[in-house]
């Protein structure tokens, strides 16, 4: 992690320096994570946004360059806190409620289901319905859950990013992956 | 990339799990696409370091800057060449009267002879031939006159006698090896003036000699004649002015600080910007077709990265070079084949 934050800020100050291909190299490095990750904040009905709000954050992180400090944060930090921020300015132009994480405590109540069939084998199939149970969390526990499970970013920089405290960022993580064993544990019982 | 330990909050097969859907839904073709639009979007954004032109405004590295540069320098050319003529329009020269009276310093003799009948320089003397404008300085080491004579002479007389200034440190005499324009032999020789006098002979048809101006009040005006007659005088002589003040020297606006204009770059503006007309309009100039920038980037390498085949095409129709390679190793012929666009392909060259 160590050595990716200092390549990052590396690639950010060679593009800002002109060189182009330092660009391109960061992009490739997270541009799979950062599309997800704006995919599944907007979730299913908002999905046709995702290319415009994913260039839109690469254009921002490019003209913002010069004010990146790898000081004060990691780069995928500061990556997926303006990629969130694009992704609530836009619903806010479409003026689309999320689903919050309010019911966090209710979340809470289902019990633990332990293992299910993903943890053995993963179909396309299955592999949809992962995703879909994904897009069904709230707001927040889905950003945290995608940040923490998919782009690897820790509880101190998912707290960064989102501007809350590590204690709640991590509440969140919890209350997401239950309400996932839950969902995919109705699932497989529906199916058998 | 999570190395922060956290407490309760450990791997979780369901993570895994998630990244395994990710990791096997994700579609390659659509991110390849999604790739070259982000990455030319980005390219395309204005930039601190190459901000795109507006449209219909003229930015510096327009053309029309590039013609204003060039309309200052033949401004500053022609004001040359006016002052140049107005304070050496040369006459017929007169033989000079000696000085009426000695004094201290370092006489300095400088004749403009006309350039038609230049005289021939005496012995000893250096003679500086620029076209059209002969000059002819004598130094010697003798007393200055006193100002009695010059201040007496009238305004257009030629010769006047008018002490110099400033002493002259300088050789008694310098030989330069030969003048660029010999002069006729059978025009007389100037008098050389006497040895006990110093003396400034300007023979000038409507130039006003420092000692007039200084009896007409105008003392400001008479000490920058003296500056410049002395800085005439040592540059002649071997010093750092030129020989000739009315013609330019190649590079003399360069080294006087005046910017010369990059028109690689205003090509190169017009192309990232898709302005074809001004693209062929800059190629029709004889503006260099493959300049490149600091990172190597050539005009046609800026047209393929922001889509504008129509640019693109005008360049490889002047004989851009698409295999070029900048210096990160990249041609435009590889950015063209990495933006799968069938009319950009078609204008580099790489469709089949």
């Amino acid at each position: 992690m160590e050595s990716d934050q200092a390549d990052d800020a590396e690639l950010l100050r060679a593009h800002i320096a002109g060189d182009p291909l330092a660009f391109a190299r960061l992009y490739d490095r997270y541009d799979r994570p950062c599309f997800q990750f704006i995919r599944r904040l907007l979730g299913p009905a908002q999905a046709d946004a995702a290319e415009d709000l994913h260039q839109e954050t690469w254009i921002s992180i490019s003209k913002s360059a010069a004010d990146f400090d790898p000081h004060k944060a990691a780069f995928a930090a500061w990556l997926f806190t303006i990629a969130r921020h694009k992704v609530m300015d836009h619903f806010r132009r479409q003026k689309v409620v999320p689903l919050l994480s309010g019911d966090d405590d209710a979340a809470m109540s289902v019990p633990d289901p332990g293992q299910t069939p993903l943890d053995q084998v993963m179909s396309r199939e299955l592999a949809e319905r992962v995703v879909a149970a994904v897009d069904a969390l709230p707001l927040e526990q889905r950003g945290t859950f995608v940040m923490f499970a998919h782009v690897g970013l820790s509880l101190e920089e998912i707290a960064q990013a989102t501007g809350v405290a590590v204690e709640t960022a991590k509440s969140r993580l919890r209350y997401a992956r239950t309400r996932l064993r839950a969902a995919l544990a109705s699932e497989r019982s529906a199916h058998v | 990339m999570s190395d922060t330990p956290d407490d309760d909050i450990g791997p979780d097969p369901i993570d895994a799990a998630y990244a395994q859907a990710e990791t096997l839904l994700a579609d390659d073709a659509a991110r390849a696409a999604r790739r070259a639009r982000v990455l030319a979007a980005v390219a395309a954004a204005p930039a601190p370091p190459e901000v795109a032109p507006v449209a219909g405004l003229p930015s510096r590295r327009d053309g029309g800057w590039r013609r204003g540069g060039w309309l200052a320098a033949a401004c500053v050319a022609g004001l040359c060449l006016f002052v140049g003529i107005r304070l050496y329009r040369p006459i017929v020269p007169e033989p000079t009267a000696p000085a009426s009276a000695p004094s201290s310093g370092v006489p300095v003799s400088i004749t403009l002879p006309p350039p038609a009948k230049p005289p021939a320089p005496p012995n000893g003397a250096e003679t500086v031939s620029a076209p059209h404008v002969p000059v002819t300085v004598t130094a010697k080491t003798a007393p200055a006159p006193e100002e009695t004579d010059a201040l007496a002479a009238p305004r257009d007389a030629a010769p006047m006698n008018v002490p110099a200034a400033p002493p002259l440190n300088v050789a008694p005499t310098y030989q330069r090896p030969a003048p660029l324009i010999a002069p006729p032999a059978e025009q007389p020789a100037p008098p050389p003036p006497p040895q006990a006098t110093t003396e400034i002979t300007v023979t000038a048809e409507k130039r006003e000699s420092s000692a007039a101006m200084k009896a007409r009040g105008y003392a400001a005006d008479a000490a920058t004649a003296d500056e410049r007659q002395a800085s005439r005088a040592s540059g002649a002589l071997g010093g750092a002015a030129p020989a000739s003040p009315v013609v330019a020297a190649p590079g003399q606006f360069r080294a006087a600080g005046i910017a010369k204009p990059d028109p690689g770059a205003s090509l190169r503006a017009a192309a990232a910007a898709g302005r074809t007309a001004d693209v062929q309009a800059l190629l029709d100039e004889g503006v260099p077709v493959d300049a490149a920038d600091a990172n190597g980037d050539t005009a046609l390498m800026k047209s393929v990265q922001a889509d504008h085949p129509a640019a693109a095409a005008a360049l490889r129709r002047h004989g851009a070079n698409p295999d070029r390679k900048n210096h990160a190793g990249e041609s435009a012929r590889d950015m063209a084949a990495g933006k799968r666009d069938a009319a950009l392909g078609e204008a580099i060259g790489t469709a089949p």
